[in-house]
């Protein structure tokens, strides 16, 4: 009867010791598998689809920089292409102009060249129509001024005559 | 053994024993740690319920932890390797943190237990014991895994004469790995309750906030420490050393 309860007392007593601070039990292992099951838990509710959503977005995010960059450098290449003929083509209007302006100076020079070669001639026709005109004025007027001059003498020399 | 200690009201070492067949479990951890899980699968149940690509909300926290956890393993694993252990790493991180920040912030103690009483599940040294040894599973795992039996090759490097300490290594780590958690969150805990018992008042907040503070840290550094081992054993004699904060 003594012994038995002093074997309960040191029953109790182990019990109590059994606490503590660093009472390591099959809290341990079951805590690892519970630490495990939550890792899966996770993995295929939250590392998985969130990583993948991140890594999508990030492609997608990439994607569309190397498209805008390839359309930027094609707006660039067109911009240039197009500068290019703007460029071209008023060169090109330059020389028309200089072109249709020299054609019309030749133009100009010439019908005044001509202009003025057949206002010479002409000027010459009516001078020498003019001097044929006056050289027969003066034969006429010879013609009289004889005529006269003898119809003058005749009288003269009948009024000395009678 | 240990007994409990009694600091005026206080309780250190009292647990509150579940029995299952033969074994025996601390009741309070399993409760705060379900609670834990729990809040850490509600949250991710709601981030990844209906993703969009442009992020609003829950969404949006959460792919900033992923983010961070991913940046974390990748600066320790490498770029290469990191993929596989994002798992492990960001639910070693997720799970200390919310434990940490669950035993500051939840004011567990109102809710009265038969015996001991609920606070972070990482104050019990079976929770970090368990983490610290899965964390040595983990790079022994990658090691072998990677590099097949040539990975004992890193007991004889530099030179066979420190074949007992690096034996030693695989020891201390995850000791210290344990400790150190252990450690720093009951203290945190034991320094707050001694100082509301002493000055219940405005005085235990700085102290508080700085048990915010070191917990987050806490967490860090085990996330950090258990991804540099793991990248260490898959990339053989790297970079060696520990890095204590």
């Amino acid at each position: 009867m003594v012994s038995n309860s002093i074997w309960w007392l040191a029953v109790e007593a182990a019990e109590e010791a059994s606490g503590g601070l660093f009472d390591l039990d099959a809290t341990l292992p079951l805590m690892a598998i519970q630490f495990i099951l939550l890792a899966v838990v996770l993995n295929t509710l939250f590392y998985k689809p969130l990583g993948q959503a991140i890594d999508e977005r990030d492609d997608y995010i990439r994607k569309n920089k190397v498209e805008a960059a390839e359309r930027l450098a094609k707006v660039e290449q067109t911009t240039k292409a197009y500068q290019q003929e703007l460029a071209d083509t008023r060169r090109q209007a330059q020389s028309v102009i200089a072109e249709a302006q020299a054609a019309a100076q030749k133009l100009a020079a010439q019908t005044l060249a001509e202009a003025q070669q057949e206002a010479q001639a002409q000027r010459e026709q009516v001078q020498q129509e003019l001097d044929e005109q006056k050289r027969l004025a003066f034969e006429s007027l010879e013609q009289q001024v004889d005529g006269l001059s003898r119809e003058i003498l005749d009288k003269l020399l009948s009024s000395v005559a009678s | 053994m240990f007994y409990p200690l009694t600091l005026a009201k206080l309780e250190v070492g009292q647990h509150l024993y579940w029995q299952i067949g033969n074994l025996k479990l601390h009741g309070q951890v399993f409760l705060t740690s379900w609670f834990v899980i729990g809040l850490l699968v509600l949250v991710s149940f709601l981030a990844s319920r209906n993703i969009q690509r442009i992020p609003s909300g829950i969404q949006n926290v959460m792919e900033y932890a992923l983010e961070f956890i991913r940046d974390l393993a990748k600066n320790q694993i490498g770029e290469k390797e990191y993929r596989p252990w994002i798992p492990f790493v960001g639910t070693l991180f997720l799970f200390i943190f919310v434990s940490n920040w669950s035993g500051a912030l939840v004011p567990w103690k109102l809710i009265h237990l038969p015996a001991g009483e609920l606070a972070a599940p990482t104050n019990d040294i079976n929770t970090t014991v368990a983490l610290a040894l899965l964390t040595s599973l983990a790079y022994f795992y990658a090691g072998f895994s990677k590099r097949g039996l040539s990975y004992f090759a890193k007991y004889i490097e530099p030179t066979p004469i420190l074949l007992p300490i690096n034996i030693l290594e695989d020891f201390t780590k995850p000791l210290s790995l344990s400790f150190r958690l252990f450690g720093n969150i009951l203290a945190d805990e034991l320094v707050v309750a001694v100082l509301v018992l002493l000055v219940p008042l405005f005085v235990p907040l700085p102290v508080m906030i700085l048990g915010l503070f070191t917990s987050a840290i806490q967490a860090l550094i085990f996330a950090t420490l258990a991804a540099a081992y793991i990248g260490e054993a898959i990339e053989g004699h790297g970079h060696g050393g520990e890095e204590h904060e």
